[in-house]
């Protein structure tokens, strides 16, 4: 940060890239030593294939095309669950007699991986669009309801008294206190939601689709080439990150108090 | 040292307040014990008690915000049933809304009542001014340091315009420094803005300082134990000879570890 960086300063700088560069390294000699005979491509040969796929097609579409296509299932799940998980978190968090209802309803639910909703979801709905959509579904409305619930929940009741002091009305303690002060909760809930939904819709894929990174996980198997897999699961891993950073910076622009505590 | 307060109208008074909780063997614990006081229009009143002695729940009966078993308090001869616009409460822990500015904050009371945005904006940024704050208008809680915070709690209770203003061990969670600090802060604060103060403190030089009359509670059930007029001329000095002469007197009176 300061022009005056000490050696070591600089060392523990670039550790993390160290670490990074010895895996590439520890995998190339890994691959081409040959002791996983020809399933373990070299970095060189994903980054080849990763290259490939951009222009040429695999399957109905490129690299982008399946992206887009898994992407496309989650953002669709994702925005359901929110927009009815959300209200219902906070409905039954603020709510006696919501939660009286609904919670034992969820309890039963949420220990149920969403994965385990595959066969069901397959013969209800078919195998087109609709049943991968809602196995990612599934996986964002349960931490949804769960962390807008708990996040009302632990509202600090010192900042209830507060605002009832300052002559807040019920509407207002929910909407002025308990709504801004679950945020975080929330937030935590929907990056739980976001990356589960990204599993989801991984595995839902493998199960039966014509396009979607699952679905090229499973072509790259099905054609014994380890260099598609390994560029899949790669590709998997730097969206659900760049998905992760993206929905903190939603967080920091929405929970500007916070700012201190997330960066 | 009661005729000084009797022709002079009580604003806020407590009438046998009663108040006890189940404790967790099952047993109930007794918080307060026939409680009566009465405070005059802007009279700066201190109670004075050990602590865990049942002034929190005093204070929180007298806002509105917990009711007693039985016995009243009357503003203005009304009794108090809720929370009140004309009581004001600032908290030993600050209370502020993280997520609201300072601004926000101090401006709240007046949003809940529907006031305008401009309107409220510039009532605000006048107790903000007050407590010395201007310029910090939009920073959060966060950015502030305790003193800072606690004149916003200060600003947030004056801003709703009570008549009354309870405040409970609000220097309680300051280091010394600033606590000395606040504490002559807020006697500038309350002779530019008159207002009835019940100040809740256990620290008995605090009480000393700044009380027009202490109220000096017994311990666990709290109930009233005497009265004592501090008429020295402000400001006042800690090591004052009539100064230690009330601290002894009041010390004598009290288990409080001093």
């Amino acid at each position: 940060m300061n022009a005056k960086a000490s050696p070591a300063e600089i060392f523990s700088r670039f550790l993390p890239l160290t670490s990074l560069l010895l895996i590439i390294i520890v995998w190339q000699f890994a691959a081409t030593g040959g002791y996983f005979g020809k399933s373990l491509p070299s970095p060189v040969a994903v980054v080849n294939q990763f290259v490939d796929m951009l222009a040429e097609p695999v399957g109905k579409t490129i690299l982008g095309g399946h992206i887009w296509a898994s992407m496309r299932r989650v953002l669709t799940a994702f925005a359901v669950a929110v927009l009815i998980g959300i209200p219902m978190g906070l409905l039954m968090g603020w709510n006696k007699k919501a939660e009286a209802i609904i919670k034992p309803i969820f309890e039963i639910f949420r220990p149920i991986p969403p994965i385990a909703w595959i066969p069901l979801a397959i013969l209800w709905f078919g195998i087109e669009e609709t049943p991968k959509v809602f196995i990612c579904f599934i996986g964002a409305f349960i931490p949804a309801v769960m962390n807008a619930y708990t996040g009302i929940r632990f509202t600090d009741p010192l900042l209830l008294d507060a605002a009832r002091s300052q002559g807040a009305n019920l509407r207002q303690l929910f909407k002025e206190v308990a709504v801004p002060s679950a945020l975080p909760a929330i937030f935590a809930g929907l990056q739980n939601g976001l990356s589960l939904c990204w599993m989801c819709v991984l595995a839902a894929e493998m199960v039966g689709a014509e396009e979607g990174v699952g679905y090229l996980i499973l072509r790259g198997m099905d054609m014994s080439n380890p260099a598609m897999i390994i560029t899949g699961m790669l590709i998997i891993g730097a969206v659900g990150a760049l998905i992760a950073v993206g929905l903190r910076y939603v967080e920091r622009w929405v929970c500007p108090w916070k700012r201190e505590i997330s960066m | 040292m009661e005729a000084r307060n009797i022709d002079v109208k009580s604003e806020i008074s407590c009438q046998h307040l009663y108040k006890s909780f189940p404790g967790m063997d099952g047993n109930v614990t007794e918080v307060l014990k026939d409680v009566n006081l009465s405070v005059a229009k802007n009279e700066f009143l201190v109670i004075l008690g050990p602590g865990q002695c049942g002034k929190t729940t005093l204070l929180n009966i007298m806002a509105g915000l917990d009711s007693s078993d039985s016995g009243e308090i009357l503003l203005n001869d009304v009794p108090v049933s809720g929370p009140n616009p004309n009581l004001g409460l600032v908290f030993q822990r600050m209370a502020l809304m993280p997520w609201k500015t300072v601004m926000g904050n101090v401006s709240m009371g007046l949003k809940f009542r529907g006031v305008s945005k401009k309107e409220r904006e510039e009532k605000a940024r006048y107790f903000i001014n007050l407590v010395g704050l201007s310029g910090f208008e939009k920073s959060y809680p966060y950015q502030l340091s305790g003193g800072m915070k606690q004149r916003v709690g200060i600003a947030r209770a004056y801003c709703s315009d009570p008549e009354v203003l309870l405040m409970d061990e609000p220097f309680g969670a300051l280091d010394a420094q600033t606590r000395y600090m606040m504490e002559e802060e807020i006697l500038r604060i309350w002779e530019k803005a008159k207002r009835t103060v019940v100040f809740v403190t256990n620290n008995i030089e605090e009480a000393i300082y700044l009380g027009d009359r202490i109220v000096l509670l017994s311990r666990c059930p709290a109930t009233v134990k005497a009265v004592y007029p501090i008429d020295l001329a402000r400001p006042r000095q800690f090591t004052d000879s009539r100064f230690l002469e009330v601290r002894q007197k009041i010390a004598d009176n009290t288990d409080l570890a001093l």
